[in-house]
Protein backbone atom coordinates (compact mmCIF):
# COMPACT_ATOMS: atom_id res chain seq x y z
CA UNK A 1 0.00 0.00 0.00
CA UNK A 2 2.65 2.76 0.82
CA UNK A 3 5.04 1.66 -2.75
CA UNK A 4 1.08 1.93 -4.32
CA UNK A 5 0.71 5.67 -2.69
CA UNK A 6 4.30 6.43 -3.02
CA UNK A 7 3.84 5.80 -6.84
CA UNK A 8 1.21 7.98 -6.92
CA UNK A 9 2.71 10.84 -4.83
CA UNK A 10 5.47 11.06 -7.11
CA UNK A 11 3.45 11.80 -10.26
CA UNK A 12 3.52 15.27 -11.89
CA UNK A 13 -0.19 16.10 -10.98
CA UNK A 14 0.17 14.95 -6.99
CA UNK A 15 3.64 16.13 -6.44
CA UNK A 16 2.75 19.48 -7.88
CA UNK A 17 -0.42 19.50 -6.31
CA UNK A 18 1.46 19.11 -2.92
CA UNK A 19 3.98 21.85 -3.92
CA UNK A 20 1.42 24.35 -4.68
CA UNK A 21 -0.24 23.35 -1.25
CA UNK A 22 2.73 23.72 1.13
CA UNK A 23 4.00 27.41 -1.17
CA UNK A 24 0.36 28.06 0.07
CA UNK A 25 0.77 27.04 3.92
CA UNK A 26 4.29 28.76 3.71
CA UNK A 27 2.55 31.97 2.81
CA UNK A 28 0.17 31.95 5.88
CA UNK A 29 2.78 30.85 7.63
CA UNK A 30 4.76 33.66 6.80
CA UNK A 31 2.24 36.29 7.13
CA UNK A 32 1.14 34.86 10.65
CA UNK A 33 4.92 35.18 11.64
CA UNK A 34 6.46 37.94 10.09
CA UNK A 35 5.06 40.36 12.88
CA UNK A 36 5.91 38.37 15.56
CA UNK A 37 9.32 38.02 14.62
CA UNK A 38 10.11 41.41 14.00
CA UNK A 39 8.95 41.90 17.57
CA UNK A 40 10.07 38.93 19.31
CA UNK A 41 13.75 38.62 16.64
CA UNK A 42 14.48 42.55 16.85
CA UNK A 43 12.95 43.48 19.89
CA UNK A 44 13.56 40.44 22.26
CA UNK A 45 9.46 41.20 23.46
CA UNK A 46 7.72 37.87 23.60
CA UNK A 47 4.30 39.11 22.63
CA UNK A 48 1.26 36.65 23.81
CA UNK A 49 -1.05 38.94 22.22
CA UNK A 50 0.04 38.24 18.86
CA UNK A 51 -2.82 35.51 17.88
CA UNK A 52 -5.45 37.66 19.79
CA UNK A 53 -4.56 40.59 17.45
CA UNK A 54 -4.32 38.35 14.24
CA UNK A 55 -7.79 37.49 15.53
CA UNK A 56 -8.91 40.77 15.71
CA UNK A 57 -7.57 41.74 12.04
CA UNK A 58 -9.90 38.70 10.94
CA UNK A 59 -12.56 40.12 12.61
CA UNK A 60 -11.96 43.82 11.35
CA UNK A 61 -11.23 42.86 7.21
CA UNK A 62 -14.56 40.88 7.34
CA UNK A 63 -16.54 43.47 9.25
CA UNK A 64 -15.28 46.03 5.79
CA UNK A 65 -16.25 42.81 3.77
CA UNK A 66 -19.73 42.48 4.76
CA UNK A 67 -20.33 46.33 5.07
CA UNK A 68 -19.24 47.20 1.59
CA UNK A 69 -20.07 43.73 -0.06
CA UNK A 70 -23.81 42.85 -1.29
CA UNK A 71 -25.23 39.82 -3.45
CA UNK A 72 -24.42 41.47 -6.25
CA UNK A 73 -20.87 42.93 -5.79
CA UNK A 74 -18.69 41.55 -9.20
CA UNK A 75 -15.86 39.08 -8.41
CA UNK A 76 -13.32 41.77 -9.27
CA UNK A 77 -14.90 44.48 -7.69
CA UNK A 78 -15.17 42.00 -4.42
CA UNK A 79 -11.31 41.41 -4.66
CA UNK A 80 -10.47 44.72 -5.16
CA UNK A 81 -12.52 45.83 -2.06
CA UNK A 82 -10.38 42.54 -0.13
CA UNK A 83 -7.47 44.63 -0.51
CA UNK A 84 -9.10 47.92 0.85
CA UNK A 85 -9.80 46.23 3.45
CA UNK A 86 -6.47 44.61 4.40
CA UNK A 87 -4.58 48.04 3.95
CA UNK A 88 -6.97 49.47 6.47
CA UNK A 89 -7.06 46.76 8.42
CA UNK A 90 -2.95 47.10 8.62
CA UNK A 91 -3.28 50.82 9.27
CA UNK A 92 -5.42 50.37 12.65
CA UNK A 93 -3.76 47.64 13.94
CA UNK A 94 -0.57 49.90 12.99
CA UNK A 95 -2.16 52.51 15.19
CA UNK A 96 -3.09 50.25 18.31
CA UNK A 97 -0.03 48.13 18.23
CA UNK A 98 2.15 51.71 18.29
CA UNK A 99 -0.61 52.98 21.18
CA UNK A 100 0.17 49.40 23.29
CA UNK A 101 3.73 49.61 22.73
CA UNK A 102 4.08 53.50 24.02
CA UNK A 103 1.78 52.97 27.07
CA UNK A 104 1.99 49.32 28.78
CA UNK A 105 4.85 47.81 26.71
CA UNK A 106 7.80 50.65 27.30
CA UNK A 107 7.42 50.47 30.78
CA UNK A 108 8.63 46.86 31.00
CA UNK A 109 11.61 46.99 28.84
CA UNK A 110 14.10 47.47 31.80
CA UNK A 111 12.62 44.33 33.75
CA UNK A 112 12.81 40.37 33.39
CA UNK A 113 10.96 38.95 30.24
CA UNK A 114 8.90 37.21 32.71
CA UNK A 115 6.93 40.49 33.00
CA UNK A 116 5.79 40.64 29.23
CA UNK A 117 4.87 37.67 29.03
CA UNK A 118 2.70 37.79 31.71
CA UNK A 119 1.67 41.14 30.50
CA UNK A 120 0.70 40.04 26.85
CA UNK A 121 -0.92 37.02 28.28
CA UNK A 122 -2.91 39.10 30.25
CA UNK A 123 -3.80 41.42 26.90
CA UNK A 124 -4.86 38.39 25.19
CA UNK A 125 -7.48 37.36 27.86
CA UNK A 126 -8.64 41.00 27.88
CA UNK A 127 -8.94 41.19 23.93
CA UNK A 128 -10.83 37.61 23.75
CA UNK A 129 -12.85 39.13 26.30
CA UNK A 130 -13.69 42.17 24.67
CA UNK A 131 -14.58 40.28 21.07
CA UNK A 132 -16.74 37.58 22.72
CA UNK A 133 -18.82 40.31 23.80
CA UNK A 134 -18.94 42.68 21.22
CA UNK A 135 -19.78 39.39 19.32
CA UNK A 136 -22.29 38.68 21.97
CA UNK A 137 -24.15 42.22 21.28
CA UNK A 138 -24.26 41.47 17.30
CA UNK A 139 -25.37 37.78 17.82
CA UNK A 140 -22.21 35.71 16.48
CA UNK A 141 -20.89 33.04 17.36
CA UNK A 142 -17.57 32.96 18.72
CA UNK A 143 -16.42 29.93 18.81
CA UNK A 144 -17.38 29.15 14.65
CA UNK A 145 -16.31 30.65 11.42
CA UNK A 146 -18.23 33.94 10.52
CA UNK A 147 -19.66 32.47 7.91
CA UNK A 148 -21.02 35.83 6.35
CA UNK A 149 -17.32 37.19 6.33
CA UNK A 150 -16.34 33.92 4.26
CA UNK A 151 -19.13 34.72 2.00
CA UNK A 152 -17.75 38.04 0.54
CA UNK A 153 -15.29 35.90 -1.24
CA UNK A 154 -15.62 35.86 -4.92
CA UNK A 155 -16.16 32.48 -6.23
CA UNK A 156 -13.69 32.13 -8.42
CA UNK A 157 -11.45 31.92 -5.26
CA UNK A 158 -13.05 29.11 -4.56
CA UNK A 159 -12.82 27.24 -7.62
CA UNK A 160 -9.64 25.25 -8.86
CA UNK A 161 -7.58 26.22 -11.74
CA UNK A 162 -5.19 23.31 -13.94
CA UNK A 163 -2.36 24.32 -14.25
CA UNK A 164 -1.16 21.79 -16.54
CA UNK A 165 -1.45 18.31 -15.16
CA UNK A 166 -1.47 19.93 -11.77
CA UNK A 167 -4.81 21.50 -10.29
CA UNK A 168 -4.47 24.00 -7.67
CA UNK A 169 -7.12 26.34 -6.45
CA UNK A 170 -7.28 29.74 -6.90
CA UNK A 171 -7.45 30.71 -3.07
CA UNK A 172 -4.05 28.97 -3.16
CA UNK A 173 -2.60 31.31 -5.67
CA UNK A 174 -3.98 33.77 -3.90
CA UNK A 175 -1.95 33.30 -0.59
CA UNK A 176 0.88 32.52 -2.08
CA UNK A 177 0.75 35.55 -4.08
CA UNK A 178 0.31 38.02 -1.09
CA UNK A 179 2.77 35.77 1.25
CA UNK A 180 5.08 36.69 -1.35
CA UNK A 181 4.39 40.46 -1.61
CA UNK A 182 4.31 40.85 2.49
CA UNK A 183 8.19 39.00 2.22
CA UNK A 184 8.96 41.15 -0.26
CA UNK A 185 8.21 44.03 1.39
CA UNK A 186 9.44 43.83 4.45
CA UNK A 187 12.63 42.75 3.31
CA UNK A 188 12.93 46.17 1.09
CA UNK A 189 11.53 47.86 4.21
CA UNK A 190 14.58 46.40 6.47
CA UNK A 191 17.33 46.64 3.93
CA UNK A 192 16.62 49.24 1.93
CA UNK A 193 15.11 52.28 3.88
CA UNK A 194 16.56 54.75 6.42
CA UNK A 195 14.14 53.40 9.08
CA UNK A 196 14.98 49.94 8.27
CA UNK A 197 18.79 50.15 8.77
CA UNK A 198 17.98 51.66 12.33
CA UNK A 199 15.62 49.19 13.43
CA UNK A 200 18.76 46.42 12.25
CA UNK A 201 21.44 48.78 14.25
CA UNK A 202 18.83 48.91 17.05
CA UNK A 203 18.21 46.06 17.54
CA UNK A 204 21.77 44.83 17.84
CA UNK A 205 22.94 47.53 19.84
CA UNK A 206 20.51 50.02 21.26
CA UNK A 207 23.21 51.45 23.32
CA UNK A 208 25.24 52.70 20.43
CA UNK A 209 22.79 53.29 17.93
CA UNK A 210 21.27 55.86 20.52
CA UNK A 211 24.94 57.68 20.99
CA UNK A 212 24.68 57.29 16.63
CA UNK A 213 21.80 59.79 17.30
CA UNK A 214 19.23 57.15 16.49
CA UNK A 215 15.69 57.32 18.65
CA UNK A 216 16.00 53.78 19.51
CA UNK A 217 13.05 53.94 21.56
CA UNK A 218 11.15 55.43 18.82
CA UNK A 219 12.21 53.19 16.73
CA UNK A 220 11.05 50.23 18.98
CA UNK A 221 7.33 51.64 18.68
CA UNK A 222 7.88 51.40 15.14
CA UNK A 223 8.67 47.90 14.81
CA UNK A 224 5.94 47.17 17.46
CA UNK A 225 3.35 48.78 15.28
CA UNK A 226 4.63 47.18 12.00
CA UNK A 227 4.57 43.80 13.72
CA UNK A 228 0.58 44.23 14.93
CA UNK A 229 -0.03 45.74 11.63
CA UNK A 230 1.25 42.24 9.77
CA UNK A 231 -0.78 40.29 12.43
CA UNK A 232 -4.13 41.96 11.19
CA UNK A 233 -3.09 41.83 7.83
CA UNK A 234 -2.84 38.21 8.01
CA UNK A 235 -6.22 38.14 10.21
CA UNK A 236 -7.72 39.47 7.26
CA UNK A 237 -6.11 37.03 4.47
CA UNK A 238 -7.11 34.05 7.24
CA UNK A 239 -10.65 35.32 7.38
CA UNK A 240 -11.25 34.22 4.08
CA UNK A 241 -9.77 30.74 4.52
CA UNK A 242 -12.09 28.02 5.39
CA UNK A 243 -9.38 26.11 7.01
CA UNK A 244 -8.97 29.48 9.53
CA UNK A 245 -12.33 31.90 9.39
CA UNK A 246 -12.99 34.63 11.55
CA UNK A 247 -13.55 33.11 15.05
CA UNK A 248 -11.82 33.55 18.73
CA UNK A 249 -9.73 30.42 18.46
CA UNK A 250 -8.04 31.56 15.85
CA UNK A 251 -6.09 33.71 18.30
CA UNK A 252 -4.12 30.39 19.66
CA UNK A 253 -4.67 28.32 16.48
CA UNK A 254 -2.08 31.30 15.12
CA UNK A 255 0.27 31.77 17.98
CA UNK A 256 1.27 28.71 17.93
CA UNK A 257 2.36 28.31 14.57
CA UNK A 258 3.91 31.60 14.32
CA UNK A 259 6.38 30.66 17.50
CA UNK A 260 7.56 27.71 15.95
CA UNK A 261 8.04 29.27 12.85
CA UNK A 262 10.16 31.77 14.90
CA UNK A 263 12.11 29.73 16.69
CA UNK A 264 12.91 27.48 13.59
CA UNK A 265 13.98 30.00 12.05
CA UNK A 266 16.19 31.37 14.36
CA UNK A 267 15.56 34.06 16.89
CA UNK A 268 16.21 37.66 15.59
CA UNK A 269 16.54 36.71 11.45
CA UNK A 270 13.63 37.42 9.15
CA UNK A 271 15.39 35.52 6.32
CA UNK A 272 15.06 32.48 8.88
CA UNK A 273 11.29 33.14 9.10
CA UNK A 274 10.81 32.90 5.60
CA UNK A 275 12.78 29.73 5.25
CA UNK A 276 11.04 28.40 8.40
CA UNK A 277 8.13 28.60 6.85
CA UNK A 278 8.73 27.34 3.64
CA UNK A 279 10.32 24.41 5.61
CA UNK A 280 7.44 23.38 8.21
CA UNK A 281 4.70 24.80 5.15
CA UNK A 282 6.25 21.85 2.70
CA UNK A 283 5.90 19.33 5.91
CA UNK A 284 2.70 19.93 6.81
CA UNK A 285 1.30 19.39 2.87
CA UNK A 286 3.54 16.24 2.01
CA UNK A 287 2.05 14.40 5.31
CA UNK A 288 -1.05 15.77 4.88
CA UNK A 289 -1.21 14.69 1.91
CA UNK A 290 0.44 11.08 3.29
CA UNK A 291 -2.09 10.89 5.87
CA UNK A 292 -5.12 11.49 3.94
CA UNK A 293 -4.29 9.09 0.90
CA UNK A 294 -2.02 6.48 2.58
CA UNK A 295 -2.19 6.26 6.10
CA UNK A 296 -5.92 7.83 6.72
CA UNK A 297 -4.92 9.08 10.27
CA UNK A 298 -5.90 13.34 9.79
CA UNK A 299 -5.01 14.26 13.35
CA UNK A 300 -1.11 13.56 12.83
CA UNK A 301 0.00 16.25 9.98
CA UNK A 302 -0.60 18.97 13.29
CA UNK A 303 1.78 17.01 14.95
CA UNK A 304 4.51 17.36 12.25
CA UNK A 305 5.09 21.76 13.13
CA UNK A 306 5.84 20.12 16.78
CA UNK A 307 7.96 17.66 14.94
CA UNK A 308 10.02 20.30 13.04
CA UNK A 309 10.28 22.12 16.35
CA UNK A 310 11.43 19.86 18.50
CA UNK A 311 13.90 18.49 16.01
CA UNK A 312 15.18 22.17 14.71
CA UNK A 313 15.86 22.66 18.75
CA UNK A 314 17.76 19.31 19.27
CA UNK A 315 19.96 19.34 16.16
CA UNK A 316 20.35 22.91 16.35
CA UNK A 317 19.18 25.02 19.27
CA UNK A 318 19.51 28.29 17.76
CA UNK A 319 17.23 27.58 14.81
CA UNK A 320 18.50 27.38 11.35
CA UNK A 321 19.36 31.23 10.90
CA UNK A 322 19.26 31.99 14.56
CA UNK A 323 21.97 34.55 16.33
CA UNK A 324 23.03 33.90 19.76
CA UNK A 325 21.08 36.45 21.58
CA UNK A 326 18.54 39.07 20.17
CA UNK A 327 16.90 42.19 21.01
CA UNK A 328 17.95 44.77 22.92
CA UNK A 329 16.71 47.74 24.54
CA UNK B 1 33.30 80.04 27.47
CA UNK B 2 34.36 75.87 26.88
CA UNK B 3 32.73 73.37 24.11
CA UNK B 4 32.23 70.87 27.07
CA UNK B 5 32.41 71.16 31.16
CA UNK B 6 31.75 68.92 33.97
CA UNK B 7 31.21 70.35 37.63
CA UNK B 8 31.52 68.12 40.44
CA UNK B 9 29.91 65.48 38.48
CA UNK B 10 28.88 62.23 40.82
CA UNK B 11 28.17 59.17 39.00
CA UNK B 12 27.18 55.55 40.45
CA UNK B 13 26.66 52.39 39.18
CA UNK B 14 24.07 50.65 41.77
CA UNK B 15 25.63 51.47 45.23
CA UNK B 16 29.22 51.60 43.83
CA UNK B 17 30.37 55.56 43.85
CA UNK B 18 32.50 56.17 40.59
CA UNK B 19 32.73 59.49 39.85
CA UNK B 20 33.28 61.42 42.95
CA UNK B 21 33.54 64.86 41.71
CA UNK B 22 34.86 65.40 38.50
CA UNK B 23 35.74 68.95 37.03
CA UNK B 24 36.88 68.86 33.76
CA UNK B 25 36.69 71.35 30.71
CA UNK B 26 37.35 71.18 26.79
CA UNK B 27 38.30 74.29 24.62
CA UNK B 28 36.72 74.04 20.84
CA UNK B 29 39.67 72.90 18.61
CA UNK B 30 41.67 71.29 21.41
CA UNK B 31 42.51 67.32 21.71
CA UNK B 32 42.58 66.85 25.79
CA UNK B 33 43.32 63.19 26.89
CA UNK B 34 42.05 61.36 30.27
CA UNK B 35 44.34 59.21 31.82
CA UNK B 36 44.64 56.81 34.81
CA UNK B 37 45.07 53.42 36.14
CA UNK B 38 42.00 51.31 34.89
CA UNK B 39 38.97 51.00 37.33
CA UNK B 40 39.55 54.82 38.05
CA UNK B 41 36.40 56.36 36.28
CA UNK B 42 37.60 57.02 32.55
CA UNK B 43 35.03 55.22 30.62
CA UNK B 44 32.64 56.41 32.91
CA UNK B 45 32.96 59.83 32.23
CA UNK B 46 32.74 59.52 28.87
CA UNK B 47 29.31 57.22 29.65
CA UNK B 48 28.36 59.73 31.52
CA UNK B 49 28.50 62.78 28.93
CA UNK B 50 26.62 61.09 26.59
CA UNK B 51 23.91 60.37 29.47
CA UNK B 52 24.24 56.76 29.11
CA UNK B 53 24.76 56.75 32.45
CA UNK B 54 23.42 59.79 33.96
CA UNK B 55 24.96 61.48 37.02
CA UNK B 56 22.83 62.01 40.21
CA UNK B 57 25.03 65.39 41.08
CA UNK B 58 26.71 67.81 39.15
CA UNK B 59 26.47 69.79 36.03
CA UNK B 60 27.45 68.98 32.30
CA UNK B 61 27.31 71.17 29.77
CA UNK B 62 28.47 71.54 26.12
CA UNK B 63 28.27 75.07 24.13
CA UNK B 64 26.57 76.34 27.26
CA UNK B 65 23.72 73.78 27.54
CA UNK B 66 23.19 71.55 29.82
CA UNK B 67 23.06 67.74 28.73
CA UNK B 68 22.13 66.30 32.02
CA UNK B 69 18.58 64.79 31.75
CA UNK B 70 18.47 64.35 28.01
CA UNK B 71 18.08 60.97 25.99
CA UNK B 72 21.69 59.84 24.71
CA UNK B 73 20.23 60.09 20.96
CA UNK B 74 19.39 64.14 22.04
CA UNK B 75 23.08 64.19 23.12
CA UNK B 76 24.65 62.93 20.17
CA UNK B 77 22.01 65.22 17.97
CA UNK B 78 24.09 68.11 19.24
CA UNK B 79 27.42 67.30 17.57
CA UNK B 80 28.66 64.74 20.41
CA UNK B 81 29.74 61.11 18.71
CA UNK B 82 31.59 58.28 20.51
CA UNK B 83 34.34 55.92 19.37
CA UNK B 84 33.66 53.32 22.51
CA UNK B 85 36.61 51.21 23.65
CA UNK B 86 35.59 47.93 22.19
CA UNK B 87 34.65 49.23 18.62
CA UNK B 88 30.72 47.93 18.94
CA UNK B 89 30.27 47.59 15.27
CA UNK B 90 26.86 46.51 14.40
CA UNK B 91 28.47 42.90 13.28
CA UNK B 92 25.67 41.97 11.06
CA UNK B 93 25.36 44.97 8.97
CA UNK B 94 27.68 45.86 6.32
CA UNK B 95 30.65 48.71 6.65
CA UNK B 96 28.60 50.71 4.51
CA UNK B 97 25.30 50.25 6.44
CA UNK B 98 27.81 50.76 9.68
CA UNK B 99 28.70 53.95 7.91
CA UNK B 100 25.07 55.30 7.28
CA UNK B 101 23.76 54.32 10.68
CA UNK B 102 25.97 57.20 11.57
CA UNK B 103 25.52 59.64 9.03
CA UNK B 104 22.38 62.03 10.70
CA UNK B 105 21.48 63.95 6.98
CA UNK B 106 20.69 61.15 4.45
CA UNK B 107 21.74 64.50 1.76
CA UNK B 108 25.29 63.83 3.73
CA UNK B 109 25.93 60.18 3.14
CA UNK B 110 27.49 60.67 -0.38
CA UNK B 111 29.97 63.23 1.32
CA UNK B 112 30.07 60.91 4.40
CA UNK B 113 31.10 58.00 2.87
CA UNK B 114 33.91 59.40 0.71
CA UNK B 115 35.08 60.88 4.06
CA UNK B 116 35.60 57.51 5.44
CA UNK B 117 37.07 55.67 2.52
CA UNK B 118 39.62 58.53 1.89
CA UNK B 119 40.40 58.48 5.47
CA UNK B 120 40.65 54.32 5.60
CA UNK B 121 40.65 53.19 2.23
CA UNK B 122 40.56 49.50 3.05
CA UNK B 123 36.77 50.39 4.47
CA UNK B 124 35.67 51.16 0.74
CA UNK B 125 37.57 47.54 -0.58
CA UNK B 126 35.03 45.90 2.50
CA UNK B 127 32.65 48.33 1.81
CA UNK B 128 30.03 45.39 1.67
CA UNK B 129 31.45 42.85 4.21
CA UNK B 130 29.52 41.87 7.06
CA UNK B 131 31.33 44.46 10.30
CA UNK B 132 31.15 41.65 12.45
CA UNK B 133 34.26 39.80 9.85
CA UNK B 134 36.43 42.93 9.72
CA UNK B 135 39.89 42.04 11.57
CA UNK B 136 40.30 44.16 15.38
CA UNK B 137 42.21 46.82 13.22
CA UNK B 138 39.84 46.97 10.49
CA UNK B 139 37.30 47.36 12.67
CA UNK B 140 38.81 50.07 14.74
CA UNK B 141 39.32 51.77 11.05
CA UNK B 142 35.84 51.53 11.22
CA UNK B 143 34.60 52.67 14.69
CA UNK B 144 36.99 55.84 14.05
CA UNK B 145 35.28 56.43 10.46
CA UNK B 146 31.66 56.17 12.20
CA UNK B 147 32.66 59.33 14.57
CA UNK B 148 34.59 60.93 12.00
CA UNK B 149 31.03 61.48 9.48
CA UNK B 150 28.76 61.89 12.75
CA UNK B 151 29.23 65.42 11.76
CA UNK B 152 29.80 66.02 15.40
CA UNK B 153 32.19 68.82 17.01
CA UNK B 154 33.71 66.82 19.90
CA UNK B 155 34.75 63.42 19.51
CA UNK B 156 35.09 61.04 22.88
CA UNK B 157 37.51 58.67 21.49
CA UNK B 158 37.52 55.55 24.09
CA UNK B 159 41.07 53.48 24.27
CA UNK B 160 41.58 53.17 20.13
CA UNK B 161 44.87 51.13 20.10
CA UNK B 162 43.40 48.69 22.84
CA UNK B 163 44.39 45.23 21.58
CA UNK B 164 46.27 46.25 17.99
CA UNK B 165 49.38 45.25 16.71
CA UNK B 166 52.02 48.05 16.54
CA UNK B 167 51.87 49.02 12.85
CA UNK B 168 47.89 49.23 13.39
CA UNK B 169 48.23 51.19 16.43
CA UNK B 170 50.44 53.59 13.96
CA UNK B 171 47.87 53.90 11.50
CA UNK B 172 45.26 54.78 14.05
CA UNK B 173 47.30 57.19 15.43
CA UNK B 174 47.61 58.90 12.37
CA UNK B 175 43.97 58.60 11.43
CA UNK B 176 43.26 60.17 14.81
CA UNK B 177 45.76 63.07 14.91
CA UNK B 178 44.60 63.62 10.87
CA UNK B 179 40.62 63.68 12.66
CA UNK B 180 41.97 66.32 15.43
CA UNK B 181 42.37 69.02 12.73
CA UNK B 182 38.97 69.22 11.90
CA UNK B 183 37.16 67.93 15.53
CA UNK B 184 37.74 68.62 19.59
CA UNK B 185 38.36 65.35 20.90
CA UNK B 186 38.39 63.80 24.76
CA UNK B 187 40.98 60.85 24.51
CA UNK B 188 40.76 58.23 27.32
CA UNK B 189 44.02 56.02 26.24
CA UNK B 190 46.21 54.01 28.43
CA UNK B 191 49.19 54.06 25.71
CA UNK B 192 51.11 57.34 27.08
CA UNK B 193 53.11 57.48 24.02
CA UNK B 194 50.18 57.56 21.85
CA UNK B 195 48.54 59.78 24.32
CA UNK B 196 50.77 62.18 24.59
CA UNK B 197 51.62 62.67 21.00
CA UNK B 198 47.62 63.76 20.04
CA UNK B 199 46.66 65.72 23.45
CA UNK B 200 47.23 69.41 24.07
CA UNK B 201 46.49 69.09 27.45
CA UNK B 202 45.33 66.35 30.19
CA UNK B 203 43.23 65.44 33.48
CA UNK B 204 44.62 62.54 35.38
CA UNK B 205 41.86 60.41 37.32
CA UNK B 206 41.98 58.79 40.34
CA UNK B 207 39.35 56.88 42.58
CA UNK B 208 36.98 59.28 40.55
CA UNK B 209 38.73 62.21 40.74
CA UNK B 210 40.90 65.02 39.00
CA UNK B 211 43.99 64.64 40.64
CA UNK B 212 46.31 67.02 38.39
CA UNK B 213 45.88 68.30 35.01
CA UNK B 214 48.07 71.18 33.04
CA UNK B 215 49.55 71.11 29.34
CA UNK B 216 51.50 67.78 27.43
CA UNK B 217 54.31 69.53 27.30
CA UNK B 218 54.37 69.64 30.76
CA UNK B 219 53.94 65.95 32.03
CA UNK B 220 56.96 65.23 29.13
CA UNK B 221 58.94 67.55 30.79
CA UNK B 222 58.31 66.15 34.58
CA UNK B 223 57.77 62.33 33.85
CA UNK B 224 57.47 61.20 37.19
CA UNK B 225 53.99 63.32 37.72
CA UNK B 226 52.68 61.21 35.12
CA UNK B 227 53.74 58.24 36.33
CA UNK B 228 52.97 58.45 40.04
CA UNK B 229 49.35 58.13 39.20
CA UNK B 230 49.78 55.96 36.38
CA UNK B 231 51.93 52.84 37.44
CA UNK B 232 50.10 49.62 38.34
Amino acid sequence: MIVEALAEFLTLGELGGVIVNGLAKSALYVMIASGLTLIFGLMGVLNFAHGSLTMVGAYLGGLLMVVTVTGGTAPLTRLGLFFVAIVVVFALLTMLGGAIETTIIRPLYDRPPIYQILLTFGLTLVIEEVVRIVLGVYGLQPLSDWQAALATKPQFLREPVALGPVSAGWMSLFQILLGTVTVLGIWAFLTRTRYGLYIRAGSEDAEMASALGIDVRQVFTVVFALGIGLAGAAGTLLMWDPTWGASVPLAAETLLPAFIVVIVGGLGTFRGTVVAALVVGMADAVTTWWFQNAIEFTGLPELVLFLVLVVTLIVRPQGLFGVEEVGGH
Amino acid sequence: MSLLELDGVHTYYGDSHILEGVDLSVEAGEVVALAGRNGVGKTTTLRTILQLTPPREGSITFRDESLVGLETHEVAERGLGWIPEDRRMFSQLSVEENLRAAIPDPDDVRDGLRLAFDSFPILEERRGQDAGTLSGGQQQMLAIARGLVGDNDLLLVDEPSEGLAPQIVADVAEALSKASEEVTMLLVEQNLPLALDLADRFYILDKGCVVDDGETAAVTADDERFRRYLSA
